[in-house]
C-alpha cells in the first residue's frame, strides 16, 4: 500500500502512511510553523490587554504594578503580529490588497481591519491617554533623543491640568471597555479561520474561537506574570507579593475555565465519534504524541493547575520564595503548553489527509522562511522590542504618575 | 454670538488625526482597487480574459481532421473512434501550427496502456496479458491501430 | 489656548468638502492615469460568459485507469513536476469480507501512484479476494456553494459566471486558505507561481469550442464534458445523467458539487 511520490527536495523524503490525496503529499504542510506563531503571538497581545483591562475596567487594584508593562507587553507583540503572516505568504507583496478589496464572506479578509483598529484605535490610545501626563513631563525633564521622542509623542498636546487628566482617565477607561470585545476579534477571527473550515474534522467546529480565546487569556496572563517577574529580577528589586498572588489566583481560574473547554471538546470528539474521528485519534496518538500529552495536557494544563492550585489552598502556608518559584514555573509551562497547543491545532489538522484514509508528516527545516531559526528570531524580537519600550517608558530613573 | 464648541485638544488632535488616517486609506483604496474589479463579481474580470488567453497544447481531433481526414474517417468507422488522435500520438498543437515539428513515434507501450489486462479495469473492456498473448513482439505485426480487428 | 470652533471655520471645512466632491470627475481621469486603463474589457474576446454552464459528469464503469486524463492535464495546463495535480485517478480495491466473520465487507485501499498519470500495476490482492475495483478520476468539483471562494480574503478566486471556478493568479496572495477549505484535495499551492492552482476546466480551450484536455483525451468517454445552457437531450451530459443513478462526493458537507459521479461504492470519499 505504498504511495509513490515525486519530491524535489531529495533528502526531505516526508513520511506517509496509508492514502493521502496527491496534492496532500508535499514535502511539508501548506501551513507551517509560521502559522503556529501568529496565533501564539496575537493570543499573547489579547491576554496581556485582558490582564490589563482588569485594573482598568474591573478596578482590581492589587493589579496596578503590572498594569503599564501588560500594555507594553501587548504592544511589542502586536508589532511582530504580522511578521509570520508575512513571511508565510506566496506574495506578501501584494499582502495590501486585503484591505483594498476585502472579500467579505472570508475571516481572514477582516485582518486588516481589526489589527489596524486593535493597534490604532485601542492599544496606542489607551496607551497615550494613560502616558500623556508622563510624555509632557519627561519631555520636559530630559534631554536628547529621549526628550524628542517623548515631545513627538505628545502630538502638541501639553495640558496637563486637572480636568484634563480626569478627562484622561475617563476616556481611558471607555478604550479599555471597547477593547475587551476588540481583543476578542483580534484574536477569536483566528479561531473562526480554523473553526469555519468544514472540509477539515480537526478545526471545523464551533468551539475552535472559544478555546483560542480562552487559551488566549491564558497565555498573555501567563506572560504578563513571566514578564514582570523578570522585569524585577533584573532590576533586583522585589515583586509585590500581593500583585503577584492575584495575578496568579486569575491565572489558575482562567486555566481551569479554559482547560474545561478544551476538555469538553475533547469528550465530545471521543463520545459522538463522528466521521473522521478514528483516523485523526491515530494520527494524535502517532504524530502528536508528545506535543499533546506531554505538552499541551501535562506541562501546558495538569502541572499549571495543580501548581496554581494548591497556592489557592494553601496560599498562606506557603513561604514567599517558594511561592515566586512555582508563580514562575507555571507561568513559563503555561507558555510553552500554550504554543503547544496553537501546534496540535496548526500542524494536526494537517498531518492527516482530508481522505481521511492517512497520515503525512512535517519535519521542520533549520534555516529557510519557516524553519526554526525563523521561528526563534520571531519569538525573541517581541522581547527585545518590549524591552526598548520598557527603557523609554517603564524606566526607573523616570518619576511616573500611573493613575490611582 | 458664534456658537463655540469646547473640544477638549487632546481629542481634537486624536479627531484629527483619526480622519487623516482613516482618510488617506480611503483615497489609497480609491486607487490601488484593480480597473476591472467587480464587472462580473468580487473579483477582477479581466481575470476572465487572461485565463482564456493561454494556448492549447492540444489540437483536438478536429484540427487533425483538417490535414488527415481520411486516417481520421477510417478511424472513426471501426472500434477505435472514440479515441483521441493525441492519446497515442502525443500533443499535437504545435504540429498543428507547425507541420514541421513532428509527433513522437509509437511504441508497443502506447497499447498495453490500455489493453493490459488488471483486475481493477472494467470486465466489458478488451485486455490481454501481454507477455502470454504474443510475447515480445510488436503489437502491429497482427493489428492495425486505426482499426483494430483488420488483419495487416 | 482652547481650540474652539467659530461658524467661519465650519463654513471652510464644508466649502473644503464640496470642493471634493464636485473635483471627483478630476479625481477619476487621475485614477484612471494611475491604473493605465487597458481599452479591453473582462471576458475573452467573442465568448459571452453568461450564455454558458459548463459541467463535467464521471463515469466509473467507464474509467479504465489509463492515466492519459492526468498526463494530458499536466502537459496542457504546464503543471510543475512534483505532487501538483490538477486532476488526478483514485484506484478503489475493496477487498471481500474474510469467511465466517459476519463483515459485509472487506477492507478498502485506496492508491493514486503519481495522480495515477502513468496508470496502474495490478491490484495486490488476488482475483478471489477482490470484491469490487475500479478507478475513480478525481477533479475540481465545481460546488455550487464553493468553500474555497467563500474563505478568498482578496477575491482571487471565484465562481466564473459561466460555472467554472477559477482563480486570478496575478491577485492571489498565496496564503493558502482556498487550499485548506477544500474538502476534496483538489487545490494546491503551485511552487513557482507562489499563487494557488486547481482545475480551471481547461478555461482557455472551452472558450475557444474545444474540450478540456482530459475529457479530448479519454478514450472510454470516463468524463463527460457538456454546457447545461446549451445541450439537447441527446448530448452525452443530458444521457449521462438520464441513463445513471449519480452521486456527489462528501454530500453532507452542503456544498453541492455540480460534478456527478455515477457508478461508485460507499468507500469513495
Amino acid at each position: 500500500m505504498s504511495l509513490e511520490i515525486t519530491n524535489a527536495i531529495a533528502e526531505l523524503t516526508p513520511h506517509f502512511e496509508g492514502y493521502a490525496y496527491p496534492n496532500e503529499a508535499t514535502p511539508h504542510p501548506l501551513w507551517t510553523v509560521l502559522i503556529v506563531l501568529y496565533p501564539y503571538i496575537t493570543g499573547l497581545v489579547a491576554g496581556a490587554f485582558i490582564m490589563a483591562s482588569l485594573v482598568r475596567v474591573f478596578e482590581v487594584k492589587a493589579l496596578q504594578p503590572v498594569y503599564r508593562l501588560s500594555l507594553l507587553t501587548a504592544f511589542g507583540f502586536l508589532l511582530c503580529a504580522p511578521l509570520p503572516l508575512l513571511l508565510h505568504l506566496g506574495h506578501p507583496e501584494r499582502c495590501f490588497q486585503v484591505m483594498i478589496t476585502p472579500h467579505l464572506t472570508s475571516p481572514m479578509a477582516i485582518f486588516g481591519f481589526v489589527y489596524a483598529w486593535y493597534l490604532m484605535a485601542v492599544l496606542l490610545l489607551e496607551l497615550w491617554f494613560d502616558y500623556r501626563h508622563d510624555l509632557v513631563v519627561w519631555s520636559q525633564t530630559t534631554t536628547g533623543l529621549k526628550s524628542t521622542i517623548y515631545r513627538l509623542l505628545t502630538v502638541g498636546v501639553t495640558d496637563t491640568s486637572e480636568p484634563a487628566l480626569k478627562l484622561d482617565a475617563r476616556i481611558g477607561h471607555i478604550l479599555s471597555v471597547v477593547g475587551i470585545p476588540s481583543a476578542f476579534l483580534l484574536h477569536g477571527y483566528v479561531g473562526f479561520i480554523f473553526g469555519s473550515v468544514k472540509a477539515n474534522p480537526w478545526w471545523g467546529n464551533v468551539l475552535m474561537p472559544i478555546i483560542f480565546i480562552l487559551s488566549a487569556v491564558v497565555s498573555g496572563i501567563a506572560l504578563c506574570v513571566f514578564n514582570y517577574m523578570v522585569l524585577m529580577w533584573l532590576r533586583r528589586k522585589l515583586v509585590d507579593m500581593r500583585c503577584l498572588d492575584v495575578m496568579g489566583m486569575y491565572l489558575f481560574y482562567a486555566l481551569v475555565v479554559d482547560a474545561g473547554i478544551e476538555a469538553l471538546d475533547w469528550i465530545h470528539r471521543v463520545y459522538s465519534a463522528e466521521e473522521g474521528f478514528q483516523v485523526m485519534q491515530y494520527m494524535a496518538q502517532e504524530k502528536l504524541f508528545y506535543t499533546l500529552n506531554l505538552g499541551q495536557a501535562l506541562l501546558g494544563t495538569l502541572v499549571p493547575l495543580l501548581l496554581l492550585g494548591s497556592l489557592q489552598l494553601f496560599r498562606h502556608k506557603v513561604p514567599e520564595l517558594w511561592r515566586r518559584r512555582m508563580y514562575f514555573t507555571s507561568a513559563m509551562v503555561i507558555l510553552i503548553g500554550v504554543m503547544a497547543m496553537r501546534w496540535n491545532v496548526v500542524i494536526g489538522g494537517q498531518l492527516f489527509s482530508k481522505s481521511l484514509r492517512g497520515l503525512m508528516s512535517y519535519k521542520m527545516e533549520f534555516a529557510g522562511l519557516e524553519g526554526w531559526l525563523m521561528s526563534a528570531v520571531l519569538l525573541c524580537l517581541p522581547f527585545v522590542i518590549l524591552a526598548v519600550l520598557v527603557k523609554l517608558f517603564l524606566s526607573e530613573k523616570l518619576p511616573s504618575s500611573e493613575h490611582a | 454670538m458664534p456658537h463655540r464648541f469646547h473640544l477638549p485638544p487632546q481629542l481634537v488632535r486624536i479627531v484629527l488625526l483619526a480622519g487623516g488616517i482613516v482618510g488617506s486609506y480611503l483615497v489609497a483604496r480609491y486607487f490601488l482597487t484593480p480597473p476591472s474589479f467587480g464587472d462580473y463579481g468580487f473579483y477582477r474580470g479581466a481575470a476572465l480574459r487572461e485565463l482564456a488567453d493561454h494556448q492549447p497544447v492540444y489540437a483536438g481531433r478536429k484540427a487533425c481532421k483538417e490535414c488527415h481526414d481520411e486516417v481520421v474517417l477510417k478511424l472513426e468507422a471501426h472500434e477505435h473512434k472514440n479515441l483521441a488522435c493525441e492519446g497515442c500520438h502525443g500533443a499535437g498543437q504545435a504540429h498543428s501550427d507547425n507541420p514541421d515539428i513532428k509527433l513522437a513515434v509509437l511504441t508497443y507501450s502506447h497499447c498495453v496502456r490500455c489493453h493490459e489486462k488488471n483486475l481493477s479495469r472494467p470486465k466489458w473492456h478488451k485486455q490481454i496479458v501481454s507477455k502470454d498473448h504474443y510475447a515480445g513482439s510488436k503489437c502491429t505485426e497482427c493489428h492495425v491501430p486505426h482499426s483494430p480487428n483488420e488483419v495487416p | 489656548m482652547k481650540n474652539s470652533y467659530s461658524r467661519r471655520s465650519v463654513l471652510t471645512v464644508l466649502g473644503a468638502a464640496v470642493t471634493g466632491v464636485l473635483a471627483s470627475p478630476a479625481a477619476r481621469t487621475a485614477k484612471a492615469a494611475v491604473q493605465k486603463v487597458l481599452a479591453s474589457t473582462g471576458a475573452a474576446k467573442g465568448y459571452d460568459p453568461t450564455r454558458h454552464k459548463w459541467v463535467m459528469g464521471i463515469d466509473v464503469n467507464n474509467c479504465i485507469g489509463c492515466g492519459l486524463c492526468a498526463e494530458a492535464c499536466k502537459r496542457e495546463n504546464h503543471v510543475p513536476e512534483g505532487p501538483y495535480y490538477r486532476t488526478w485517478i483514485e484506484r478503489y480495491t475493496i477487498a471481500k469480507p474474510k469467511p465466517g466473520s459476519g463483515d459485509a465487507r472487506g477492507a478498502a485501499t485506496v492508491e493514486s501512484p503519481m495522480g495515477g498519470m502513468n496508470g496502474f500495476k495490478d491490484p495486490e490482492l488476488s482475483k478471489d479476494e477482490i470484491l469490487h475495483s475500479f478507478f475513480v478520476p478525481k477533479l475540481c468539483n465545481l460546488c455550487q456553494h464553493s468553500p474555497c471562494v467563500q474563505v478568498c480574503p482578496v477575491g482571487a478566486t471565484f465562481d466564473a459566471p459561466d460555472g467554472a471556478v477559477l482563480i486570478d493568479p496575478k491577485y492571489c496572495i498565496g496564503c493558502g486558505f482556498c487550499i485548506q477549505a477544500c474538502p476534496y484535495g483538489c487545490r494546491f499551492l503551485n511552487p513557482r507561481t507562489r499563487t494557488a492552482e486547481k482545475c480551471t476546466l481547461c478555461y482557455h480551450r472551452i472558450t475557444k469550442g474545444l474540450q478540456p484536455a482530459c475529457v479530448e483525451i479519454c478514450p472510454t468517454q470516463a468524463r463527460v464534458f457538456g454546457d447545461l445552457k446549451n445541450s439537447g437531450p441527446d448530448d452525452p451530459i443530458q444521457k449521462f445523467y438520464r441513463n445513471n443513478k449519480v452521486q456527489a462526493l462528501k454530500p453532507h458537507l452542503g456544498t453541492e458539487p455540480r460534478v456527478l459521479y455515477a457508478g461508485f461504492d460507499k468507500e469513495v470519499s
